[in-house]
């Protein structure tokens, strides 16, 4: 049966329109102890039907080995979005609800003419010096979730120095209890400053850089550096 | 399978000019894009980075006539590829200041400027805080606003759900079908709930509901572990996981002061429904004094104030 319905379909088709460039999606899937790959398998093939601008690949980390290696993608199912030339900006889960939103948006950051950050955005990114690892827990019920996901996945396709990682908390119980994920959207950079809900770009970029100086030891709430008038 | 569609936008970062900003996101600022496109009014939805207002964290709707039930977050999603199918454009940005200008009205949003003729006001509320220690500090850890976004996190958990109206009694029977045990505490002694939710919530098997009793204070470690509530019996500590708060909202009204005028509980007061102080301002949905807080009313609201501004542009 089709994941997408004839209307999600004729949706997509029009949003892939804004596509002008080639977009990469490889999905990581395995048939054992995978109950959610079969379905992402399902979406991406029909996703696929789409666009000619994209160029979806299907995996196996366990068969091929070489390039999940390459990729460091070790779990299913995993969906990641590019260029062509890098493997930063990723989704863990089923891209289902809101979920599909996110990866969507992705596509078309990704494939689309404009710039979706804003120049401060890009002037932060481009002046940063540390590696940065933003990991976005998310559930498919959650509306606030797919702004704070896209944020983290536009900071990864514009600066080599950011990867992006968008976990569907659900799915990948194990990951959300390390980094005790009791609700959703939640943050977290570098398993060292967290930030939980969305928030407005400018202000979890200020905050970021307010963060970054510091350098704290321990983890710390971004809200912290909120700078208020 | 529920996908949905609508792309985040980007942040806006042109100043703009335009005859009409509308900011919000719910309902109320949908049913305004919808009609200024219809009108052909040049506008611009300013939507926060919470699309979809509280209307979108609602599990169930079931009283918006000839829908029957539905989710929250697909009403919302359905209206809103309504309102973009006739020219409805939406920007994410947040209001944070507004002032007169001349004729114009200034609205900073972010890191953009935007100079309108008129201004519908649709920016909703949020949820009220408690108040209480240990509420900010586990809001993440145990301590949630939104049953529909993270209900899954509390499966086979023993929950807890503040407050007495409908979000409190509706997001708590959704909360059950997730948790072991779910306890409603309510500072009173009935529902102000409507009836038919009281009643389903009364007869489900997993849930109790104190009455006459107020939430003290959220305790634990590293996440949630008890709470300490007065109650008629005296001071009660219960052990559970998770805590929902639904004890009301506070509009979001904070950028307007100035620009209109604001009731003490931070509305905008309003007269003839969409009206406000200012001539070239309206008003609708959940950020208005008009009373009952739905769906059905914040989108007539969003229509009523859409046609008001039309008629000035004539």
């Amino acid at each position: 049966m089709a994941m997408l319905s004839d209307n999600d379909a004729s949706e997509v088709r029009k949003i892939f329109g804004a596509l002008v460039r080639d977009v990469h999606v490889k999905v990581y899937t395995r048939i054992l102890e995978c109950p959610t790959c079969r379905d992402t398998e399902t979406i991406l093939k029909e996703l696929d039907q789409l666009s000619e601008r994209l160029i979806v690949t299907f995996l196996n980390p366990e068969t091929d080995r070489e390039e999940a290696e390459r990729d460091g993608v070790d779990l299913a199912p995993v969906i990641i979005v590019s260029d062509g030339s890098n493997s930063r900006v990723r989704f863990l889960g089923t891209p289902s609800g809101y979920e599909f939103s996110s990866l969507l948006t992705v596509i078309v950051d990704t494939g689309g003419e404009e710039e979706p950050l804003s120049a401060e955005s890009v002037a932060f990114l481009d002046d940063l010096e540390e590696d940065l690892k933003v990991q976005v827990f998310v559930t498919p019920t959650c509306p606030h979730c797919p702004s704070a996901a896209v944020l983290a996945c536009r900071m990864a396709r514009y600066s080599g120095k950011v990867a992006a990682e968008v976990i569907e908390a659900n799915e990948f119980g194990e990951l959300s209890r390390r980094f005790r994920v009791q609700g959703v959207p939640r943050t977290v950079i570098n398993g060292k400053f967290f930030v939980e809900g969305a928030l407005p770009e400018p202000m979890v970029v200020s905050a970021l850089k307010e963060g970054l100086k510091e350098a704290p030891s321990g983890e710390k709430n971004l809200m912290e550096y909120i700078q208020t008038d | 399978m529920d996908l949905k569609t609508g792309l985040v936008g980007r942040s806006a970062s042109e100043n703009r000019n335009t005859d009409l900003i509308i900011a919000g996101g719910g309902p109320a600022a949908i049913s305004a894009s919808l009609y200024a496109a219809r009108y052909g009014i040049d506008h611009l939805v300013l939507e926060s980075y919470q699309p979809g207002g509280q209307a979108a964290l609602t599990a169930w709707i079931e009283n918006y006539p000839g829908i029957g039930r539905i989710t929250g977050g697909e009403l919302v999603s359905r209206m809103k590829e309504q309102a973009e199918s006739w020219g409805g454009t939406f920007e994410t940005a947040t209001a944070t200041d507004t002032r007169v200008d001349g004729d114009l009205i200034e609205i900073k949003a972010d890191s953009t400027t935007y100079m309108t003729r008129f201004l519908i006001i649709a920016t909703g509320a949020a949820p009220a805080k408690l108040g209480v220690p240990g509420e900010d500090r586990f809001y993440g850890r145990g301590v949630s606003y939104c049953a529909t976004c993270d209900a899954p996190f509390f499966k086979g958990a023993r929950v807890m759900v503040v407050g007495g109206g409908d979000s409190a009694v509706k997001e708590g029977l959704h909360l059950a079908e997730f948790a072991s045990e779910l306890t409603l505490v309510h500072r009173r002694d009935r529902f102000r709930a409507e009836p038919y939710l009281a009643e389903k919530l009364l007869s489900c098997g997993n849930c109790t509901v104190l009455w006459n009793s107020t939430l003290r204070s959220i305790e634990g470690e590293d996440g949630v572990e008890s709470v300490v509530l007065d109650t008629p019996g005296g001071e009660t500590r219960i052990n559970l996981d998770g805590v929902f708060i639904y004890v009301g909202r506070r509009p979001a009204t904070e950028p307007f002061r100035g620009l209109v005028e604001l009731n003490e509980d931070g509305t905008v007061r309003t007269r003839d429904i969409v009206h406000t102080s200012n001539k070239n301002v309206f008003a609708a949905g959940d950020v208005t004094d008009n009373g009952l807080r739905q769906v059905v009313t914040a989108v007539s609201d969003g229509a009523r104030a859409a046609s008001a501004v039309f008629d000035l542009l004539q």
